[in-house]
């Protein structure tokens, strides 16, 4: 039986079997039959619900005479969002700026979660959490790169001559790919680091000290989850220019 | 032409090389470690580096430029992130192969 976390358990103890014949179905066995759902699964499911939560409180307390401290926080964080897109993306950023928010709210749970409470972990510890992040990214913005450019989006992946395009293209496809590579290594081995750092420090001074780099990982969570929507929002500008 | 020919020949060269890669993935050597050590030293020592300049010349810019905040703020989180991921693909690399 592996290590788990109180929601965790709460999540085995009622979707173990379900969770089960839905991985047979993929003709998968997971390693523990009784607990098939990961602390980082679980933690995913957590921030899902409380993003839910808070979307739809937002949704139902909507007003424009007077605004609850809610959509204060919600406006803030779009506006901020919805700037940053405008001095990058240029014009046509709107419709990007429910993407980025959604992501940006989400790697920042995902980061502070971990600091949040013993009982809680970081699910962006794990590099698949980043790298699904990173997956869903490196998508959408190649499918709106497609549709603000239609066919003539192959010439980003080709080079300014004819001749230079058997060269271009493949060096072209895999800086793209790396794309996926760095922004997932990057979130995770932060994370992932903060950890260790936090813990390394706790098993030399157990007092006082390891505070300090709580409160490192509590700066470098938010940077970098700035750092991901930032990235995203240049790939996707790069993408639907016109430029090329 | 000739150009060309040099971008050929390194290229022969690099598809050449490639099976170099491939071998000794199981040999465990007593300097692993070290190898290790010397290695992540090398990548924050140059990222500490790498990163003063970067900041350095952003703070420059702002005393000369106040205006050019957001901006420049932008340009150095994302600077100081790229420099910043190269120590860490270090850190991962030694995490992932060293016992």
């Amino acid at each position: 039986m592996p290590h788990q976390l109180f929601f965790t358990k709460i999540l085995n103890d009622l979707f173990a079997r379900p969770v089960d014949a839905l991985l047979a179905m993929a003709h998968q066995t997971p390693k523990h039959l009784d607990a098939p759902i990961t602390n980082t699964f679980a933690m995913e499911v957590l921030v899902f619900l409380v993003l839910v939560v808070y979307f739809i409180s937002i949704r139902a307390t909507l007003s424009v005479e007077t605004p609850g401290p809610v959509q204060h926080l919600a406006e803030m964080t779009h506006g901020f969002i919805n700037d940053q897109g405008e001095s990058i993306i240029g014009h046509g950023h709107e419709k990007f700026t429910g993407y980025l928010t959604a992501l940006g709210l989400f790697i920042v749970m995902c980061n502070l979660l971990g600091l949040a409470s013993p009982w809680l972990e970081s699910p962006t510890a794990n590099p698949r959490v980043p790298l699904g992040l990173a997956l869903v990214t490196f998508v959408y913005y190649h499918i709106y790169g497609i549709k603000a450019n239609g066919f003539g989006y192959v010439k980003q992946f080709l080079g300014p001559v004819w001749w230079l395009y058997p060269l271009m293209l493949p060096i072209e496809i895999i800086s793209h790919l790396a794309r996926i590579l760095s922004l997932t290594v990057r979130l995770y081995a932060n994370m992932f680091a903060g950890d260790l750092l936090t813990l390394a420090f706790f098993s030399l001074v157990p007092l006082g000290i390891p505070l300090l780099f709580l409160g490192l990982h509590l700066g470098v969570a938010i940077v970098q989850a700035y750092v991901f929507v930032l990235l995203a929002m240049i790939y996707l500008s790069l993408a639907v220019s016109h430029d090329h | 032409m000739r150009k060309l020919q040099y971008l050929f020949s390194a290229l022969a060269a690099l598809f050449l090389a490639t099976p170099a890669f491939a071998q000794g993935a199981d040999a465990v050597s007593p300097w692993t470690p070290i190898g290790a050590g010397i290695g992540m030293a090398l990548a924050a020592g140059l990222c500490g580096l790498a990163q003063g300049k970067a900041t350095a010349s952003a703070t420059e810019a702002l005393a000369r430029n106040p205006g050019a905040r957001p901006g420049i703020f932008t340009f150095l989180i994302l600077g100081l992130a790229f420099i910043e991921s190269l120590a860490l693909f270090t850190f991962v690399i030694i995490f992932l192969y060293v016992k």
